[in-house]
């Protein structure tokens, strides 16, 4: 009977120990007290106070700065205005050579990053730009410092281009011997002229070194003219040393 | 005997205890909606504060590069007044 009781007795313990848990604050944890409520209250309302003001100050600054941005609008059209009046231009006429510089630019960004030998393949384009953006230098639009500091910029650039392009070719004699090097034998060779009639050609682009063009001598540098056809004074060059070549006697010049 | 009767009219007035002082010390439902809509209006002046913030900065970069624009305007044209003098 006494042990029924105990048993009885612990079973009560275990029971409300389960609901001192399930009711206590920590078992709740979602309910919240009336102090904490009146805090968060309190709280939340201070906060709503401060926000409001920081949006009333905020919404009068971006008032003020967009009043200020559509006034500077009006303003640079202004002056651009009174600019392109001084220089007797239109707007449009701004775009378009603002257009056509930019693709100007872009071309000649491209054409930097090709090789020499790349480049030979346009030389006719660099050429065009070469002479359009002298033209350009010499509007009136180029007067405006943004334009003309960019006309000359790119000037700089495609003037290093067409240095590159008038890079010469050069040629470094060999020995008799060796390389059997003579004029004739030089413009025949294929990274020449692949044309042996050519030779007067590098004689006369040679006339510093070359005073008889029967004698070149081992490691002399000659530059190899650009063309493929002989010029007026090349011919008559040529003309005159055959001439003096068959009047000469026999075995003479060799 | 008389120990476990004793221990359970402690345990009684305990858990009755705290029952009712949990109960009697939380807020209504109406003043938990009260609150909900409080916090509601912050997130909301929050969200407002932070595009207004977002906006005055962009505006501050867009006067800036305006005031930029109308300076390098002027010095053309005085670059241009000079050589148009020449």
């Amino acid at each position: 009977m006494r042990q029924t009781h105990r048993k009885f007795g612990w079973i009560v313990c275990l029971f409300l120990t389960a609901l001192m848990i399930a009711v206590s604050p920590t078992g709740a944890q979602e309910k919240m007290s009336k102090d904490e409520w009146q805090v968060q209250m309190t709280s939340a309302k201070a906060r709503i106070t401060d926000l409001e003001k920081q949006q009333a100050g905020l919404k009068g600054d971006v008032t003020g700065l967009q009043g200020q941005s559509d006034k500077l609008d009006a303003d640079i059209r202004a002056c651009e205005d009174a600019l392109y009046a001084m220089l007797g231009v239109s707007r449009a006429d701004i775009e378009a050579f603002d257009k056509e510089l930019s693709s100007m630019e872009n071309r000649v960004a491209e054409l930097q990053r090709m090789s020499d030998a790349e480049l030979m393949t346009h030389k006719d384009e660099i050429i065009r730009i070469d002479s359009r953006l002298k033209e350009m230098a010499k509007s009136k639009i180029a007067m405006i410092p943004r334009y003309g500091d960019r006309v000359n910029s790119l000037q700089a650039k495609v003037d290093a281009l067409m240095k590159s392009l008038q890079k010469e070719k050069t040629y470094t004699v060999g020995t008799w011997s060796r390389d059997r090097d003579c004029l004739w034998n030089i413009a025949k060779k294929k990274d020449i002229y692949a044309n042996a009639w050519m030779w007067p050609k590098i004689w006369q682009g040679n006339r510093d070194k070359i005073k008889d063009p029967d004698v070149i001598k081992p490691n002399w540098v000659l530059k190899i003219p650009e063309g493929n056809e002989l010029s007026k004074d090349e011919k008559s060059a040529a003309r005159r040393y055959y001439h003096k070549k068959a009047s000469a006697p026999s075995g003479a010049g060799e | 005997m008389h120990k476990i009767r004793l221990f359970l009219i402690a345990a009684l007035f305990l858990s009755g205890g705290l029952i009712l002082s949990s109960c009697s010390s939380s807020p209504s439902d109406e003043e938990m909606a009260q609150l909900n809509r409080l916090q509601d209006q912050v997130r909301s002046l929050e969200n407002d504060v932070r595009k207004l913030q977002g906006d005055k900065a962009n505006l501050e970069k867009q006067v800036a590069e305006k005031n930029g624009k109308l300076q390098q305007c002027q010095a053309d044209q005085e670059a241009v007044k000079k050589g148009m003098g020449k």
